[in-house]
């Protein structure tokens, strides 16, 4: 061990002495300080900003003024998507979704207004992100620290002479694999103050303990494959050449034809196309609006005979309200059922992508990140179903009063005049009705439960990886 | 008539190091003039300098009676280099790398004159079409040679040529250089091999941290005295 | 000169190092240019389908109408911005910005910011499409070809025996990178030339396309020839230019992008929506007249017939859908200006990353940038005023209900 050390430290000495090596690292940790700094300041403001919104959005609604309880149902409401605490590391596809959602009745509307498309174009890769950084950067910064590591001593004669003492490569490598751990041990720093002031924002330890511990593996992973092609190739030009083409490959290509490929191979139709097939359907469910639809002809003799009345006048309860309730649900139904299957495309396309990561360790380790941080796709769906919830409780609770609270003559005269417009509302108490809605990200557990595969390819990369190291090790001669 | 290749006072500053302090010497045509040296004595530098890699600092070198830095590709057009160990492309073949670098000095050669020219360096022909990093050190060497014969130029430049040569191969490389010389090539070599110098050369020069510090020439039909030479050259070095 | 050329096409067919550089950078061209024609292609089947459907529904829900304000309310119209005959090349803002919408009578600003996006993964990492490739791969393949012209030949102590026998150094290496450069570029331009053909982009569009390919290659080519003369390593070269182009692709870019949106910052688009919300709903409630006052200001023609005297009239639902659009105008004003502005500033900025001009000329040269974007929000909403004119010229006068005049409904034309 000592062994490993010593030739750590000599490691060491060479980085210190080399102005690239010390210039780059420099201008690594300076990034990573701006960025991890700037991210932190943006998702805090957001933070803040868009709780203040869903209170205020509540606040609104509880104080509208007495009305007709439909008016109520189209008034509305909003569901906002804080960031969560890991977003300052790892902000995910919140740039992407939009954060708000409008939630009114017979409508489920998209998340509105994403960052990106209002976003300043420059293309590719404008976006920096602690955790981009981190999947990109610091894979480059080990390359160009070790891909001479190993070979170096071959081109200098010493790898002849350490092995005529008796040492051997597998120590050797055991000693350069030790100088890269350490360097990796101290850029992982910057991931662990970010991690921990997550956890002062009320992340869990497990969580935020899993992120550092994935993108620890990750480092691992770039730094066996850099050792390993140091001892394997001979010529530093060489060396450097073929691992930029390694993290080319790993870090720029395989990720977005991966994309191109997921999309190709599972179609998710848009919005439009699948609510142009749901609106075909719907017209079948009949217009909650039109009591008089001949759709509800069938629930109208249920209801008549559960009351055992003749006519709808003569119903105790205001029949346009049991419409609105009835019909709600049906196209709630409907809605769910293509949101659902919408949603199940979209993961599935996700789930293929993840499964790229086989062939590439950035796709494993971003993804896992995106899930362990909360701010992936799985997190986005469970927002849309949340805030969906929300909106069909509140509708319906006002279709209830619909029901109950307003005389259905009152309400067919409703359009009579002034005064009989005033008549047909119900009293604004009934606006309590909309319960509070603060978005939490997953459980740690269910997170890291997600993450399973993603970080499980992580460490099967790494076993390949190290055991290639160890393989090539042992293979040494001068 | 001018010398074609001759230093006069020729200094030159490398980092703030003299390498080469005040140097003259000329070489006449057709004769072989070695300078000896140890390490870090000049040698290579005069080389380079001959053929406009380096700019002297005083004085200047000549390439048939023009100065070299006034035109510096008309100087190299009429010299043929072999660098120490001269290491061309491992990844073709000996008659592909003859004739890419005879392409580079504007030269075709056909078949037959590359064959003639290995014949004359003894490069076995079943070697010929195989890549050059397949060869010993010798075999490389000896391909290297074969280019610079082909280049056909008036004046040869040599550095260290038989280094990592057997000793047949250096024999045989001799007697090449003393043909070439006696059908008119200039040719200056530089080493630090004394009895290969003495052994070859017309006249030998010692040069001593880039000083010219002694002299000596062959009398006409016998060799250069090899035993003067080396205690010269021994004391000289020790000095 | 040409005989140099030959010369080194000679020599680099046995380079096996550079041709697997060249090799790589024509597979990944010839992928980048299926890729992008086959998202393309499915764009325009899907938008096919939906004219289709589109039609198909709205006959079907204009069917059962038996008023002006009910077919105006239950009729929706697809809008869609079709893939440019470059947009293979590509896709920009196409993935993260709408290029297809329905909408109805109702306010516009409610509609026109839905985002009927894709997989949100997607939009993150981006698509690997031609402009990619060229902006930000080919440099790297470039380096890679360049960076050891000279250190290789050091390494190797070839480097002076190369030079004493050519004589000049420039017909040696100018040739050599030349070759490599010109080499490059066709390899990477020659997928797209017949993706071209087979998209039938015109050939002005791809001579432009091919002369920034071109000159991006150039610059890169000089900036690397700049790093090259460093007496170095090879692998300190390289290391170098690899730090340049992180600065130019990656670091400038993020750098500009903040720089950009903070000082130009735009309405929270919430804003936009909540306000046109509140306004319309509030509408329900307030007397009549504050809502036709302002409707007729805009649309004085219909003056005459903006006395509402029915409590619910279909007349003055839409004037306060109308209204609820006039009021937020000069805000959804300033987020269509504040875009515009970040573009043009973007523009400019670009001029400093290389990368990021030759994706943003590529956007522009396919129409896939954010001005064709903000240029399709611009026709919706033509389009939209088109259907308000066409339907408050049946409403306000009480034209009676006839259905046949719906065939006269306003078309969507993408190419206006």
């Amino acid at each position: 061990m000592s062994m490993a050390i010593r030739i750590a430290r000599e490691e060491w000495r060479l980085w210190l002495r080399s102005k690239v090596v010390v210039a780059a690292a420099l201008i690594i940790a300076v990034l990573l300080a701006a960025t991890s700094v700037l991210t932190i300041n943006r998702i805090a403001d957001e933070q803040v900003q868009r709780m203040e919104q869903q209170v205020a959005a509540e606040e609104t609604f509880f104080a509208q003024p007495d009305r007709h309880p439909h008016r109520m149902v189209h008034y509305g409401h909003y569901a906002f998507r804080p960031p969560p605490p890991l977003a300052v590391f790892e902000p995910g596809v919140d740039a992407v979704t939009g954060q708000s959602i409008f939630l009114e009745g017979h409508r489920q509307n998209s998340a509105m207004f994403a960052d990106t498309k209002a976003g300043a174009d420059l293309g590719g890769f404008a976006a920096l992100t602690p955790a981009s950084l981190y999947q990109l950067l610091l894979p480059l910064l080990l390359i160009v620290l070790g891909h001479a590591m190993f070979l170096r001593e071959r081109e200098s004669g010493t790898l002849a002479v350490l092995l005529a003492q008796g040492s051997s490569g597998t120590k050797l490598a055991l000693g350069k694999a030790t100088a890269l751990l350490s360097v990796i041990a101290i850029f992982m720093i910057p991931l662990i103050v970010v991690a921990a002031y997550s956890v002062t924002l009320g992340e869990s330890v497990l969580a935020a303990a899993s992120l550092v511990a994935g993108y620890f593996l990750y480092l691992c992973i770039w730094g066996a494959i850099v050792l390993a092609a140091s001892i394997l190739i001979r010529q530093r030009a060489i060396s450097l050449g073929a691992l930029v083409f390694v993290w080319l490959f790993a870090a720029l290509i395989v990720p977005r034809v991966a994309i191109n490929a997921s999309s190709a191979a599972i179609d998710a139709p848009g919005k439009i196309e699948s609510d142009l097939v749901m609106l075909a359907e719907q017209r079948k469910l009949g217009d909650g609006h039109n009591a008089a639809d001949p759709a509800f002809e069938q629930l109208q003799a249920q209801v008549l005979e559960q009351y055992d009345v003749e006519t709808i006048e003569e119903l105790p309860i205001n029949w346009r309200g049991v419409v609105a309730t009835y019909s709600e649900a049906e196209l709630t139904n409907l809605l769910n059922r293509f949101a659902e299957n919408r949603m199940a495309l979209e993961a599935g396309q996700s789930r293929l992508f993840d499964l790229f990561g086989l062939a590439s360790p950035t796709i494993a380790i971003a993804s896992s990140s995106r899930m362990l941080a909360g701010t992936d796709l799985a997190t986005h769906h469970r927002f849309l179903r949340e805030s969906e919830n929300l909106r069909f409780d509140f509708v319906q609770a006002l279709n209830q009063a619909h029901a109950t609270d307003l005389d259905y003559a009152l309400d067919m005269n409703r359009n009579n005049d002034a005064a009989s417009a005033e008549a047909a509302r119900i009293n604004a108490e009934s606006w309590q009705v909309l319960d509070e809605f603060r978005f939490q990200p997953d459980s740690a557990v269910d997170r890291l439960g997600r993450a399973r595969l993603p970080l499980g390819i992580l460490l099967l990369w790494l076993a390949i990886a190290s055991s290639f190291v160890v393989w090539a090790a042992r293979k040494v001669r001068v | 008539m001018t010398a074609p290749l001759e230093a006069r006072s020729l200094s030159l500053m490398r980092e703030g190091n003299a390498v080469l302090d005040d140097v003259s010497f000329s070489v006449a045509e057709g004769e072989i003039f070695a300078l000896l040296g140890g390490n870090g004595a000049g040698k290579s530098s005069t080389l380079l300098t001959f053929l406009g890699f380096l700019r002297p600092s005083a004085g200047e070198v000549l390439v048939e009676g023009r100065s070299v830095h006034a035109n510096v590709a008309a100087a190299r057009s009429s010299i043929a280099y072999l660098p120490e160990a001269a290491s061309l492309y491992g990844h073709m073949t000996a008659y592909e790398n003859l004739e890419y670098f005879l392409d580079l000095a504007g030269r075709k050669a056909t078949r037959s004159d590359l064959d003639s020219a290995f014949e004359r360096v003894a490069l076995a022909e079943e070697a010929r079409s195989r890549r050059l990093q397949s060869y010993s050190k010798g075999m490389r060497q000896k391909t290297a040679i074969a280019l610079a014969l082909l280049r056909e130029t008036p004046i040869l430049l040599l550095d260290e040529p038989t280094s990592g040569l057997d000793p047949v191969a250096i024999d045989e490389f001799h007697d090449l250089v003393k043909a070439l010389a006696s059908s008119g090539q200039t040719i200056l070599m530089v080493t630090h091999d004394v009895y290969g110098a003495c052994q070859v050369a017309d006249r030998v020069g010692l040069l001593r941290r880039g000083k010219l510090v002694g002299s000596f020439a062959a009398e006409p039909g016998r060799r250069i005295d090899t035993e003067t030479v080396h205690a010269a050259f021994a004391e000289r070095e020790a000095a | 000169m040409l005989r140099s050329l030959t010369r080194e096409l000679r020599f680099l067919r046995r380079d096996r190092g550079a041709l697997f550089w060249l090799a790589l950078a024509f597979a990944l061209s010839v992928i980048a240019v299926s890729f992008g024609i086959a998202e393309v292609r499915e764009q325009r089947a899907t938008i096919a389908t939906l004219v289709e459907e589109d039609a198909a529904d709205r006959a079907n829900a204009l069917s059962t109408q038996q008023d002006w304000g009910g077919a105006a309310y239950y009729a929706f119209h697809l809008t869609y911005e079709p893939p440019s005959d470059f947009a293979f090349a590509a896709v920009g803002q196409r993935d993260t910005a709408p290029w297809k919408h329905r909408i109805k009578m109702l306010a516009l600003e409610g509609q026109i910011h839905e985002a009927d996006t894709r997989n949100a993964d997607f939009g993150l990492v981006g698509r690997f499409d031609f402009a990619f490739l060229t902006a930000s791969l080919a440099p790297l393949l470039l380096i890679l070809l360049l960076y050891d012209l000279r250190a290789s030949e050091r390494t190797a102590r070839r480097h002076d025996l190369l030079v004493a026998t050519v004589g000049s150094p420039r017909s040696l290496w100018l040739p050599r990178a030349t070759l490599r450069v010109l080499g490059l570029a066709i390899l990477l331009l020659i997928p797209l030339w017949v993706g071209a053909m087979i998209e039938g982009a015109s050939p002005g569009v791809v001579l432009q396309a091919s002369a920034i390919v071109i000159g991006a290659l150039l610059v890169w080519w000089l900036i690397v020839e700049l790093v090259s003369r460093i007496d170095a390593s090879p692998s300190v070269l390289l290391t170098s230019l690899i730090g340049l182009w992180l600065a130019l692709a990656i670091v400038v870019p993020a750098i500009s992008k903040a720089a950009i949106e903070a000082a130009n910052p735009v309405p929270d688009g919430g804003e936009i929506l909540l306000l046109q919300r509140e306004t319309v709903n509030d509408a329900w409630d307030l007397p009549k007249d504050d809502t036709m006052e302002p409707f007729v200001e805009q649309y004085p023609e219909w003056r005459e017939d903006s006395v509402i005297d029915e409590g619910f009239e279909w007349k003055w639902y839409y004037a306060f859908q109308q209204v609820g659009d006039q009021t937020v105008a000069p805000l959804a004003r300033q987020y269509r200006e504040a875009r515009l502005e970040r573009d043009r500033d973007a523009g400019l900025v670009s001029l400093l990353s290389p990368t990021s001009f030759v994706e943003r000329a590529f956007e522009k040269l396919a129409r896939t940038d954010a001005m064709a974007m903000v240029a399709y929000e611009d026709r919706i909403r033509d389009f939209h005023e088109d259907l308000r004119r066409f339907h408050y010229a049946l409403i306000f006068p009480k034209v009676e209900y006839d259905a046949a005049r719906l065939e006269d409904l306003p078309q969507y034309d993408p190419s206006r």
